[in-house]
């Protein structure tokens, strides 16, 4: 099922949720939502469930108007952050639900539905659980269950709202794979809402980054993390490190070195976001000298905080390096290295970030 | 040690005060009833009059409280998960009952729809007696008992939100199927307490249906207006016995209650833990 948005707007009072949003979601798509919370995201995808109307706008489903389509008749399945599990019902009872509120003329018989039922809590590896009440169950377990439900009538297009965020990493990461696997296999749409830059980077075929209701940027995720198009998409897909450039005499800065020759430096930005595994670090002199201030081992990678020539004592440069590297080259609290710029884009500083530097 | 000092403390304060205003009361009724001896008894709750004020007053509780039920479920349901215009006038009207003394409810009523009220002229001419009849008191027991089905679900339905139903929709059930077998269930512990506290005030409602009543014997007598009656007649033990009458149909439904309780599924799928744990003991 392809999902077609066109100028979608919604506002709760005087708030804007949505402005002008376009959007293409071609069948058999696996898309994230993402953003920070307030962006937006849950009430579009509420929208393209139709559990919520657009104040103007459109939604075509398969190339029709669906906008004011009832929510029953998207054939859509919602997957809630809080998995919205009938309480009283038990587990085969909420995954057989769908399928029994059916009307009676396509309605299966009791047996087809138990069997339609036992198989769909095979997919989701809980055949056991058929008896269990939701209460009984863990967090991963519920939020299977509910996706065993939201499969049962077959649904065109699965919308999940945040569908990992309360659950811990562990099973966060199964889940994640698993349900990538189920996608695959099944060949539905899904749309799902996260603000983990992590989870949807994994589990995505393309990324759909919201702020303030509006689309900032989408496309594949490794070239929305490598080509942001503004300094918000930059700063909420991963770790940065902020660098005022600095304009003399028609030359351009970016700390000691001279940029001015750089195509970025041409662009008339005047902030560097540069992420930590972009900066090099070495003891071979004619870099940026810094002072390192701190090391973190974090798995398989090592985090060094420095003190970079000119720069405040309380806005440390972040690097990342491997293992191995760390390994090798040993850097230790104090000693002072050199730093070189293996990649940065310069952005405009916009009015907010002003504000907070005259702040801080 | 000094803790469990406190406990006791505690306990013991509830336990006296429980004793105090609500057995001590019950034992009072049930032995004031039965002082002149079983045949008394037996002869004034089989009494004429007693027995027509106890049918007129489950007849009254029998229309109240489904039309209440109705009425909280629907108001509750407007209130928790829809927003609109004048929600909070709603809110606070749903309390009025609560803030205005049930004699000014009852005298309403009598200006309404008394002789000399604003409708009076009108019903006489058409034959239709409200006031002093049991249309009357049916009304004043609606007006004091509205609140309490509604007031006990809007928090319940508040707190649950509207994803359980927004996912039965999603599912496709419609409206009704979505009550029925979703919202139903789900506040069905709060609708059965609210129905409980609206029944037991439907039943012992006095002085609402006081001033509309009448006092007409055997006609407009409710059980709490004939337990008044027989007492200003100084017929003490006839008093103590309808009044009898009137706590046990109290700890009836008090009983219906936690035998439902006690049947509910999910409750006692609650702490699987503690029932494992039993279980792994027996074993």
């Amino acid at each position: 099922m392809s999902i077609t948005l066109r100028r979608v707007s919604k506002r709760f009072g005087a708030f804007t949720a949505i402005a002008d949003v376009d959007l293409e979601v071609p069948t058999g798509a696996l898309l994230a939502l993402l953003g920070p919370s307030g962006c937006g995201k849950t009430t579009l995808l509420r929208i393209i469930a139709g559990l919520e109307t657009p104040d103007s706008g459109q939604v075509l489903i398969d190339g029709r108007d669906a906008t004011a389509w009832a929510v029953r008749d998207r054939k859509v399945g919602f997957v809630f952050q809080h998995y919205a599990l009938f309480r009283h019902m038990s587990v085969f009872e909420n995954v057989a639900f769908g399928l029994k509120v059916k009307p009676r003329r396509e309605r299966p018989a009791a047996a087809a539905i138990a069997k339609q039922v036992r198989s769909l809590l095979e997919l989701v590896q809980l055949d056991w659980a058929g008896a269990r009440y939701p209460a009984q169950l863990s967090g991963g377990q519920r939020q299977r269950v509910a996706l065993a439900r939201a499969l049962a009538v077959d649904p065109q297009l699965l919308l999940l709202d945040e569908p990992f965020g309360a659950l811990d990493t562990q099973v966060r990461h199964e889940l994640r794979r698993w349900l990538r696997r189920l996608h695959d296999e099944l060949h539905f749409t899904s749309i799902f809402v996260t603000h983990d830059q992590q989870e949807a980077i994994e589990l995505a075929d393309t990324i759909v980054v919201l702020n303030h209701g509006r689309i900032e940027q989408s496309g594949v995720p490794g070239e929305v993390y490598d080509l942001p198009r503004s300094a918000f998409v930059h700063r909420f897909l991963g770790q940065v490190n902020e660098v005022p450039v600095s304009r003399r005499d028609g030359r351009v800065y970016l700390g000691p070195m001279d940029v001015s020759a750089t195509a970025a430096a041409a662009s008339g930005g005047d902030i560097a976001l540069i992420r930590p595994h972009e900066i090099e670090i070495s003891r071979d002199a004619g870099g940026w000298s810094a002072t390192v201030l701190a090391v973190r081992v974090i798995g398989p990678i090592v985090r060094l905080e420095l003190r970079a020539a000119g720069r405040p004592a309380n806005e440390p440069l972040e690097v990342e390096i491997s293992r191995e590297r760390y390994a090798l080259e040993r850097f230790g609290s104090g000693e002072t290295v050199s730093l070189r710029l293996r990649r940065w884009q310069l952005y405009p500083t916009q009015a907010g970030d002003v504000a907070q530097a005259t702040e801080a | 040690m000094k803790l469990r000092g406190g406990r006791f403390a505690l306990i013991s304060v509830a336990l006296l005060f429980l004793g105090l205003f609500l057995v001590l009361p019950l034992i009072v009724v049930f032995s004031e009833a039965l002082s002149k001896g079983m045949g008394a008894y037996v002869a004034a709750v089989s009494d004429p009059l007693a027995l027509a004020a106890v049918r007129l007053t489950l007849l009254v509780a029998a229309i109240t409280v489904p039309l209440n039920m109705i009425f909280g479920v629907a108001a509750a349901w407007a209130i928790a998960k829809f927003e609109f215009r004048g929600k909070s006038a709603l809110v606070t009207l749903i309390d009025l009952p609560f803030a205005v003394s049930p004699v000014i409810a009852g005298l309403v009523f009598i200006l309404l729809f008394g002789s000399n009220g604003w409708f009076g002229a009108f019903l006489q001419a058409h034959g239709i007696h409200i006031v002093f009849a049991v249309p009357g008191i049916v009304l004043a027991t609606i007006f004091v008992t509205f609140p309490l089905v509604a007031r006990e679900l809007i928090p319940v339905m508040q707190s649950q939100g509207k994803d359980d139903e927004e996912t039965a929709l999603s599912l496709g059930a419609n409206g009704w199927q979505t009550f029925w077998r979703v919202t139903l269930p789900n506040i069905r512990w709060g609708l059965l307490y609210g129905v409980l506290l609206c029944n037991a005030r439907a039943m012992g409602e006095f002085g609402a249906v006081s001033v509309v009543s009448g006092h007409v014997r055997g006609l407009t007598n409710t059980m709490p207006l004939q337990v008044e009656i027989l007492y200003n007649e100084y017929n003490i033990a006839a008093a103590f016995s309808v009044a009898s009458l009137l706590a046990l149909l109290a700890l009836l439904t008090l009983a219906a209650k936690s035998l439902l309780e006690w049947r509910a599924p999910e409750l006692r799928h609650r702490a699987p833990q503690m029932r494992d744990l039993h279980r792994g003991v027996r074993k």
